[in-house]
């Protein structure tokens, strides 16, 4: 009976639990690179430094100028931390997709190598 | 399988049993051994050694195996799909349950009791598990009412049955239960209560890590170096210490200060009196933004409290204080995602010491709606900012906090004492939340639930007896702080209630009545059986001068409030004019004359009110509620208590009546109720008053016999005196006769006897203490001939 109930929870709700939990790894993982918000904001200023326009025309371009230097520092470093959160997406995903395969090979490949290294 | 009907024979029991063989320790020495075996076939792999290394790794991939099994399953097994008690019961209770036994209500108590969810419920109702072992009913087809119980004690389907229902359904389905909670002076209601305070503590402890939005929320915030600096930032309080403001979170209070915000309000009031709750809404709106649960959108959005006294503080020359708070203001309009939160918000609308007039700084920005801001405000700070700056006032929307309703105070002052337990390692039961919320509500007027209540149990904290905090430690920490007696009469104190009238009689003569209901009044009080919201008792005393009156007002604060000092008394004579109802209620700190200041001082002392017929109609009117409500309110809206203080009125209205009738030989019994009437119709006395009067009391003339024991209790307290000089006098009866009849005036009763008795006794003992005929030592006793003829 212990084995009979190893074996179904292995093959059942253990399997999907390494699914599931690779969902919640690669959802905490977007959390935390704050994907979501970075991809709203990403042509923001970088924390709000802009200029205020003056009442010339030339205050006007250099406001315009500052400001397009704020947002353009905004996007590279938005752009790096979405880079970083995807490369670190593809190897959760890679090592979960791994773990997922292999799981349910493991229990016959332990039998496998204690047979073969005995015999 | 039916509902309720436990299957121990199920898959899921099974293993749940798997894993409480298994355990922890098994699990850590299945893993550290599969480690061991993988780390070593890889080694002998790789340095070419032996030829075991696939059998190792065999075998450590095998150890892996259950490991995996006990960490992801069988650590804690799940709940199943269906709705039967064998699929929700939670692992923890499952893996005690043994699959060969029938179980009854009785052994299932005894297969949990160790569970720390049912001790903590046992403990926090001071109850011990064996105590019910034996009412529990040992019947296995009792079982099916137990689980049906427990399943109504916790109705959400998604959560696993816990330890903490099932024991609080195994009590509350005895049927003997009732009896055995009385007797320990709690209820089911109680038991109720606290499997709801356990579940709320499980569910704090089993809530998912919140996201705060990562690393890159602020990015499109400006900085806020100064706010910092001078400010406090609620929300990365929050997020870094991980705390948790419960259902306020979502409370009336806060949603209404983000409906606010969501229809473009940029300046709220929060106003409510002291202790409502009013930084803990700002904490929880500033959490309920975090957690982003209802719009992620906002999760940028940080609450950052302004700290009057640092920014007074830090202004050391002219005009430097206005620069700071315009830069902090800019500040938090330039960075976008600030709400400022001016905490008592009236320091920064007053000038004066430790305060600041802001408004004329803040008024231009809140115009231009630039940035949020929410201001902290007691009604009373509200109405005066409203008097002083209109302007200013009708920018704000205000949003009214109120008190929330006993049940959900009692729940925030159970889930305070949660943490509170875990940070000072003590327990707190439920009998001392109750009490903290009874004593608070009675004794703390000047603050409002929750916060009272919260601060009573702090204080109680430190009566703590072995650890716990019993309603005994709230006592005794509000008998601490306002001197009141909040404790059940101890056996001592039993024995002096129950033989009070004696103690009066020591020193009062006769009025058996009079003293006879006082007494029974402060035993009804004392005992907890008379109305908690009406003051220990009321009483107006009727009768002529001099009979014992106010004696007995004195001597009840003797012999029940200890100390004579406890008496407070006002003549009503000096409170004749409608202005004089100011005075009596001023809450000034110099106004002498104020009831409301010396009952606020002493609110457990015997309010005299000295002839008070005379009093101005509406200061009678202000009794009507003291009498009925048991409080005041003074001129500053603040309420004070009378509900443990003796509430004695005298008059002399109807004293000659009272006279001429005794003369005749009628009992006070035969015409009190005629007297009453006539008082009434005569207009002397409204009849609402007199209704409210717990008693009419009726004293009656003095005899000479009891004016001579008067003069026998006045010359105890002379010879008190004369003890300094070691000289003690005593009187003949012919002696005590002679004063009686020099001091007898029936108009005035007993009163003129104490200055015959002075003008007799003193003046001829001065003389003997002269002319040296007594010494020090002496016992003198004095015969009619012997006494100065009184001048």
């Amino acid at each position: 009976m212990l084995v009979y109930d190893f074996i179904r929870w292995w093959y059942g709700p253990g399997w999907c639990g390494v699914g599931r939990s690779l969902q919640r790894r690669l959802h905490g993982l977007a959390d935390t690179f704050s994907v979501g918000i970075l991809l709203r904001t990403l042509f923001a200023p970088w924390r709000r430094i802009i200029s205020y326009p003056g009442a010339g025309i030339g205050d006007h371009l250099r406001a315009l100028g500052d400001n397009l230097v704020s947002r353009c520092i905004g996007f590279v470093v938005r752009l790096f931390v979405l880079v970083a959160a995807a490369v670190s997406s593809v190897l959760l995903l890679l090592a979960g997709l791994i773990q997922l395969l292999t799981w349910p090979v493991l229990p016959l490949a332990a039998l496998g190598c204690l047979v073969w290294g005995i015999f | 399988m039916p509902e309720f009907e436990l299957d121990l024979a199920s898959g899921r029991a099974r293993r749940a049993r798997y894993g409480r063989r298994l355990g922890a320790v098994g699990y850590g020495w299945l893993l550290a051994l599969a480690l061991i075996c993988i780390i070593v076939a890889i080694s002998l792999r790789l340095t070419g050694h032996g030829s075991h290394w696939l059998s190792l790794l065999g075998a450590g991939l095998l150890l892996y195996l259950p490991a995996a099994w006990w960490r992801y399953d069988l650590r804690d097994v799940q709940p199943g799909p269906s709705s039967t008690i064998t699929d929700r019961l939670a692992g923890s209770v499952l893996r005690q349950l043994d699959r060969r036994t029938a179980y009854t209500p009785r052994s299932l108590w005894g297969a949990i009791q160790r569970d720390w969810q049912v001790q903590s419920l046992c403990h926090h109702l001071l109850l011990t598990p064996d105590m019910l072992m034996p009412i529990l009913s040992d019947n296995p087809a009792d079982l099916a009412i137990v689980w049906e119980a427990a399943s109504q004690l916790s109705p959400d389907r998604s959560r696993p049955l816990e330890a903490g229902a099932v024991a609080a359904a195994l009590i509350l389905t005895v049927p003997t239960i009732g009896a055995v909670l009385a007797s320990l002076n709690l209820s089911e209601r109680d038991v109720l209560a606290v499997a709801a305070w356990l579940d709320r503590d499980l569910t704090v402890m089993h809530r998912p890590q919140q996201s705060f939005g990562g690393i890159g929320r602020d990015w499109a915030n400006g900085f806020t170096p100064r706010l910092n600096q001078f400010g406090h930032n609620l929300s990365l309080a929050i997020e870094h210490h991980h705390a948790h403001f419960g259902s306020l979170v979502d409370s009336p209070g806060v949603q209404a200060m983000k409906a606010a915000f969501q229809q473009g309000t940029n300046a709220l009031a929060l106003i409510g009196p002291n202790g409502i709750g009013k930084t803990s809404h700002a904490y929880a709106l500033a959490q309920n933004l975090l957690i982003g649960s209802s719009n992620p959108q906002q999760q940028h959005r940080q609450v950052i409290a302004l700290d009057a006294s640092a920014i007074i503080a830090s202004a050391q020359r002219p005009g430097q204080l206005e620069y700071l708070l315009t830069t902090l203001l800019n500040e938090a309009v330039h960075a976008g995602n600030i709400t400022l939160f001016f905490d008592d918000a009236q320091l920064f609308f007053q000038s004066g010491p430790g305060s600041l007039d802001l408004t004329q700084i803040l008024l231009p920005i809140l115009q231009a709606r630039n940035v949020r801001s929410i201001f902290a405000l007691s009604p009373h700070d509200y109405q005066q900012l409203k008097a002083t700056n209109a302007n200013f006032a009708g920018l704000l929307t205000p949003i009214v906090l109120q008190e929330p309703p006993a049940d959900k105070t009692l729940e925030i002052i159970a889930d305070t004492a949660s943490n509170l337990e875990g940070r000072h390692q003590l327990l707190i039961t439920y009998e001392a939340i109750k009490e903290t919320y009874a004593l608070s509500g009675r004794y703390e007027l000047d603050m409002a639930y929750p916060g009272k209540a919260i601060r009573l149990l702090e204080q109680a904290l430190s009566h703590a007896e072995q650890r716990v905090v019993t309603a005994r430690s709230v006592q005794a920490a509000i008998e601490q702080t306002t001197g009141v007696k909040a404790g059940t009469a101890a056996p001592v104190e039993a024995d002096q209630l129950l033989h009070l009238e004696d103690q009066i009689h020591e020193r009062m003569i006769n009025q058996v009545r009079a003293v006879g209901v006082v007494a029974s009044a402060l035993r009804r009080a004392r005992a907890g059986v008379s109305n908690p919201n009406r003051p220990i008792g009321s009483f107006l005393f009727l009768g002529p001068t001099g009979v014992g009156k106010t004696e007995l007002a004195k001597a009840v604060a003797a012999t029940y409030f200890g100390d004579e000092a406890s008496l407070i008394r006002l003549d009503m004579s000096e409170y004749q004019q409608e202005s004089d109802v100011a005075r009596l209620l001023s809450g000034g700190e110099h106004e002498t004359s104020s009831l409301i200041l010396k009952v606020r001082q002493q609110p457990f002392s015997v309010v005299l009110l000295d002839e008070i017929e005379k009093a101005h109609p509406n200061i009678l009117n202000l009794m009507l509620q003291l009498l009925d409500e048991g409080q005041l309110t003074d001129l500053q809206g603040r309420r004070v208590s009378f509900k443990d203080a003796v509430v004695i009125a005298t008059s002399n209205a109807g004293a000659d009546q009272i006279r001429q009738r005794i003369e005749q030989g009628q009992r006070l019994e035969d015409f009190e109720t005629e007297l009453t009437d006539q008082l009434i119709s005569s207009g002397q006395f409204r009849p609402e008053l007199l209704n409210r009067f717990d008693e009419i009391v009726l004293f009656r003339p003095l005899t000479p016999d009891e004016l001579g024991q008067v003069v026998r209790l006045m010359l105890t307290g002379i010879n008190q005196t004369l003890a300094a000089q070691n000289i003690s006098v005593a009187l003949t009866d012919a002696a005590v006769a002679t004063i009686v009849q020099v001091g007898n005036d029936p108009r005035l009763g007993a009163r003129p006897m104490r200055r015959a008795l002075q003008r007799a006794v003193e003046n001829t003992v001065a003389n003997k203490i002269l002319r040296g005929e007594i010494q020090p030592g002496s016992q003198l006793t004095l015969d009619a001939s012997d006494l100065q003829p009184p001048q």
